[in-house]
């Protein structure tokens, strides 16, 4: 097992931002930005689905350090539901997670959380419930242990996402 | 080894959080961000999924269908 740096997440994270992509982690991933105890092998990432969005995310990945193949541009520039990105590090793109509706209503219930922009513990957990793998399922009790304990200590992590929904920073 | 603490009660809803979980919620709250995230974001070698070129997929149904059909039952993609 080998510990990814936080350095490869940083600067995933500003070149995203730098960029200007509309992008939220999802999954556990997401979980653990807001202080959820486990682990994860991969970064999963909740794109909103636009042609634009993702020539600047596929110029954000490059500058991150991923080595985007020609398939994989191509892939994104369609919007494939699922597009995983192999490099140090194993990024899941995903355009349509199970549970939720639209990026739009996902964005405006997410957090920054350290420049991170997060879907909710709640959309968490609904995605994790409607995908309803086995993972999935061993994860569920915890995960909800963690918003009950969050909720318990009257503890919200970070703070709201700007509006409106184009990007971090805002266009 | 079996935590024999008591659980802790929610005051909203009367949920009890299990002792063994609440006593990782707090150390990771103690954490910087980028220690936590040090710690969580790991890499081991996941047989099948790890192995070839990147894979993509139209639907997220086709994705899980190929999961379901490829990988080992252990990695846990399965829905049954």
């Amino acid at each position: 097992m080998v510990a990814i740096d936080a350095r490869f997440l940083e600067e995933l994270r500003d070149a995203l931002a730098e960029h200007k992509v509309r992008y939220l982690f999802i999954g556990k991933g997401a979980a653990i930005l807001q202080g959820f105890p486990d682990t994860t092998q991969d970064a999963d990432i909740f794109v909103a689905k636009d042609p634009e969005n993702a020539e600047r995310l596929t110029r954000a990945l490059r500058q991150a350090g991923a080595e985007i193949t020609r398939e994989e541009a191509d892939a994104l520039r369609r919007g494939k539901d699922f597009v995983e990105i192999k490099g140090e590090f194993v990024i899941d793109v995903i355009h349509a997670p199970d549970g939720i509706e639209t990026f739009e209503d996902a964005w405006n219930r997410g957090r920054e959380i350290g420049g991170y922009p997060v879907c909710s513990l709640d959309d968490v957990i609904v995605s994790k419930e409607s995908a309803n793998r086995a993972k999935d399922r061993e994860t569920l009790p915890r995960l909800r242990n963690f918003r009950r304990y969050l909720e318990q200590r009257n503890r919200t992590p970070g703070r709201p996402l700007p509006r409106p929904t184009t990007g971090i920073e805002g266009d | 080894m079996k935590d024999s603490r008591p659980a802790v009660p929610d005051a909203a809803g009367g949920q009890e959080i299990d002792p063994a979980d609440l006593v990782q919620f707090e150390i990771a709250a103690r954490r910087t961000l980028r220690r936590h995230i040090d710690l969580s974001f790991i890499r081991t070698h996941r047989p099948v999924l790890d192995e070839g070129p990147s894979r993509s997929f139209d639907t997220m149904a086709e994705y899980r269908e190929w999961c379901e059909r490829e990988l080992p039952d252990w990695l846990g993609y399965g829905r049954n």
